[in-house]
């Protein structure tokens, strides 16, 4: 059986989907900032799967795809050092009780 | 890039079990360790879709930064570790790497097996990945150039951002000590 473009789709769109289910149900910070990288793979995965299936060229995916690695780590970096600072203030990790900057 | 069913569904089935176990594992570190899972899985997918470059820089980040900054952030903050978290942790970690490693070996075998031109790639490989770098040379440094200096740009002012945040935050403890006395 041939595996096709919508195979690799329909993998980022699942992952999309459970990092987007994540990211509003769960109320742990630290989950919520894994659902949210899970989310950019997901969004990765399909930049890569258009540029291997769809453009021979250029694959500007692939450069795309590199942007977001290291903006999603940079994102990471700044919300965990938030966290940290908002845990010593509250003293929980619950993502209700950050409420006020 | 490697039209393997096998790798696809595999990897498939363990990259969704894997997010899934991530979201609703009731420990953060577990979740922390099934995101590690998710994230090599996607580098998988990258290299097998033929980009070898992303699958190495996902691997790094994703696979050790990221975790790394994460379990630095549990030590520090929220994950309140007990004695029942590291007496699980000391059967889970050992368990969950035998696990990947023999499914990855079982994925290889198989794919010999049953389809064994599959690895046999080595001459268009090597062209594949000179063309791969060559191309991302030529549009980090000439076509996206503005792009690549304001993701630098912005690199550098996280930093920045960072070790004033910190300062800041030193100086509020301390004036807040000195207001005490």
């Amino acid at each position: 059986m041939e595996i096709t473009m919508y195979h690799y789709l329909f993998i980022g769109l699942l992952l999309f989907l459970i990092g987007l289910l994540g990211s509003t149900l769960v109320k742990n910070v630290i989950k919520v900032l894994i659902s949210i990288e899970i989310m950019l793979l997901g969004v990765n995965i399909n930049f890569i799967t258009f540029a291997a299936f769809c453009d021979n060229i250029n694959f500007e995916g692939y450069i795309i795809s590199l942007f977001y690695v290291g903006l999603g780590a940079v994102e990471l970096a700044v919300a965990l050092y938030l966290f940290y600072l908002m845990y010593q203030k509250k003293e929980s990790d619950c993502i209700e009780r950050f409420n006020e900057l | 890039m490697i039209d393997n069913p096998i790798i696809f569904y595999s990897a498939s089935i363990f990259i969704i079990l894997f997010a899934l176990l991530s979201l609703f594992a009731k420990n953060v570190v577990y979740s922390l360790l099934s995101s590690i899972v998710v994230f090599f899985f996607g580098a998988l997918f990258f290299y097998v879709l033929g980009s070898e470059y992303n699958a190495i820089i996902q691997a790094a980040i994703y696979g050790f930064a990221v975790p790394i900054l994460i379990g630095l952030s549990i030590m520090f903050g929220g994950g309140k570790s007990n004695n029942r978290t590291k007496r699980t942790l000391s059967w889970y970690l050992p368990l969950f790497a035998g696990i990947f490693i023999l499914a990855f070996i079982y994925l290889i075998l198989m794919s010999f097996v049953i389809v064994p031109d599959t690895f046999n790639i080595s001459g268009s490989f090597q062209v594949n990945a000179f063309d791969t770098i060559r191309t991302f040379a030529r549009a980090l440094f000439v076509d996206y150039v503005w792009a690549f200096e304001l993701v630098s740009l912005l690199l550098t002012i996280v930093i920045a951002g960072l070790g004033m945040l910190r300062g800041t935050k030193h100086r509020g403890l301390r004036n807040s000590r000195g207001g005490e006395k």
